[in-house]
């Protein structure tokens, strides 16, 4: 998936860049996953009465 | 049953994940600013004495010979500046009179560039013309302008293709090339020196081969026979 740099100079951004869908998995990583935690986290408190229904 | 409230609806939940990918997104943007400036300077003097390819090179490029030549490991065509080496690098040794002289200081190439910046913005040639993809398509895309062969051909009844670039800017209706004619914009011999300059310091911009298909125009540098 990632592949070799070949852009003029080189940075962290460029490899991740290169192949395709490196740089879209990686974003979506960085989103959707805290949002999967976060929604867990607060179904969990929720559930426990936690926070107040509003 | 107990009704259970669904997270979907809760406000606290919408808040806490539009907090989350503001944040996020907003670290990433300014890693990317961050990025993207230190590529985005021109380069030095020393990077040219050290053989080393920025993206935007030194003034100092307009001292040498500029080619255009595809990259097969980067897929489209890169600039290659003072000559190819084995590997298909810059090699900064071919130099090329420019205007009879391949001497140019940092500072009076960079003075040049400059001016030749400050003109083709007073004369709008944006309104008519592309430049590294802003303008117009109206007229040809100038951004590879100095690297087209034609000049090459023009360019010998004039002691050089800049002698030539310069005599077409100063009054192109005497040489029209296309249908669509270039007005006469009142530019002048120094502006018109300072124009190539400028053309042809873009031209040794490394672009990620925009302008596309540009060596596939009839009769371009690589042009497909």
């Amino acid at each position: 998936m990632i592949e070799p740099c070949t852009d003029v100079v080189c940075s962290f951004w460029s490899i991740l860049n290169q192949g395709p869908m490196t740089l879209t998995i990686t974003l979506h990583t960085l989103i959707i996953l805290p949002m999967i935690w976060i929604y867990f986290d607060e179904k969990r408190k929720m559930e426990q009465g936690d926070i107040p229904n509003e | 049953m107990e009704n259970k409230p669904s997270v979907w609806t809760s406000n606290r939940f919408w808040r806490r994940s539009a907090t989350w990918v503001t944040g996020v997104s907003a670290v990433l943007l300014i890693l990317l600013t961050v990025d993207s400036m230190s590529q985005m300077q021109m380069g030095t003097a020393k990077d040219i004495q050290n053989k080393v390819d920025k993206r935007i090179p030194s003034p100092l490029v307009i001292n040498y010979k500029i080619d255009y030549q595809l990259s097969p490991k980067r897929g489209h065509e890169v600039p290659i500046i003072g000559g190819m080496d084995a590997n298909g690098k810059s090699k900064y040794e071919e130099k090329e009179k420019f205007f009879g002289r391949d001497d140019y200081t940092e500072e009076e190439a960079r003075a040049l560039i400059h001016k030749g910046k400050l003109t083709i913005q007073a004369k709008n040639c944006m309104d008519c013309h592309t430049l590294l993809g802003n303008g117009a398509y109206y007229a040809p895309d100038l951004t590879k302008a100095w690297l087209d062969p034609a000049w090459n051909v023009i360019g010998q009844g004039y002691g050089g293709k800049e002698y030539a670039m310069a005599a077409f800017l100063q009054n192109p209706p005497a040489m029209a090339m296309h249908e669509r004619k270039m007005p006469n914009l009142g530019i002048t011999k120094d502006e018109a020196k300072a124009v190539v300059a400028y053309l042809k310091f873009m031209s040794a911009i490394d672009t990620n081969g925009f302008p596309r298909n540009f060596g596939k125009i009839k009769g371009a540098v690589n042009a497909r026979k």
